[in-house]
């Protein structure tokens, strides 16, 4: 019995894994500000803990959310190197007004958002990307 | 000394004919060749919308070229020249070839866990033997 209950996590885990690998995409296409913000520390129910274990205990009465675990998607492309000339790779990764998106909100692991942050500013050197928002 | 490899990108004003760029590109390869580099390649992006405005300009004629020199001479005399041409609005040279090793170096790494990777792989198989097919595919997950 226990082993069928192992396999049945497991499968839970990945299902959630593979409906975060889309979930980035969607959140930086309109990062403007009520977007982010909802979704963001002070959410509803979930708290502040960022990327709980799935399946968690309930808590009395209130909804109980399966935090997705956010997944750095330049792991998951196995990337060795970011281009800092590839702008719409870039892009997902700033916000509306140019800031770069920090990690806890991108799911990027530390290393990648290292080279990223790297790329990101030598883009905006080159005008690839803004600094800031238009007029 | 090693060799080193360069990014080299410089912007110019949209309305400059292609010829003058042509000619600017032609000097830079000359004054490259004086000071001992080798151009890799030359890549004219074209016209491209800058994301900010540069000299009131919202956009302009992208040129992108690979360098690879021993010392950083070159990069010195071409961003001169760079600064003088009257069409170029913005230039930028990056170092590369550091971050091309430490790719080189985890590629290698990688292939290597890869080769290793089967012996391991191949217990854990039975325990879980239809869910790890389902992930990679994308088709999956409107069924959940």
């Amino acid at each position: 019995m226990a082993n069928a209950a192992t396999h049945k996590d497991r499968e839970i885990r990945q299902e959630n894994r593979m409906a975060e690998e889309n979930a980035p995409m969607q959140q930086s296409h309109g990062p403007s500000s009520g977007g982010m913000r909802s979704s963001g520390p002070g959410g509803p129910g979930g708290g502040g803990r960022p990327g709980g274990g799935p399946g968690g205990p309930a808590k009395r009465g209130k909804r109980n959310f399966v935090r997705k675990k956010k997944v750095c998607r330049f792991c998951v492309d196995k990337a060795d190197f970011i281009d800092y000339k590839k702008a719409e790779i870039l892009a997902p990764f700033i916000q509306e007004r140019g800031k770069i998106l920090p990690r806890r909100m991108t799911g990027t692991c530390a290393r990648h958002q290292r080279w990223l942050t790297v790329a990101i500013k030598r883009a905006q050197n080159i005008a690839l990307l803004p600094f800031a928002a238009e007029l | 000394m090693e060799e080193r490899q360069y990014d080299l990108i410089f912007i110019c004003r949209p309305d400059t004919p292609e010829a003058d760029i042509d000619k600017l590109i032609a000097t830079l390869e000359h004054t490259a060749a004086e000071k001992g580099a080798k151009i890799e390649s030359i890549a004219k992006w074209g016209r491209k919308r800058m994301a900010y405005r540069v000299q009131k300009l919202r956009e302009g004629f992208f040129v992108y070229m690979v360098l690879k020199s021993t010392h950083g001479e070159v990069v010195k005399e071409l961003e001169r020249r760079l600064k003088v041409a009257d069409p170029v609005i913005k230039y930028l040279t990056v170092r590369l070839d550091e971050e091309l090793k430490r790719q080189e170096k985890l590629k290698k790494h990688r292939e290597r866990r890869a080769a290793r990777r089967p012996r391991k792989a191949v217990p854990a198989a039975p325990a879980a033997p239809v869910a790890p097919i389902v992930p990679p595919t994308e088709q999956s997950a409107p069924t959940a």
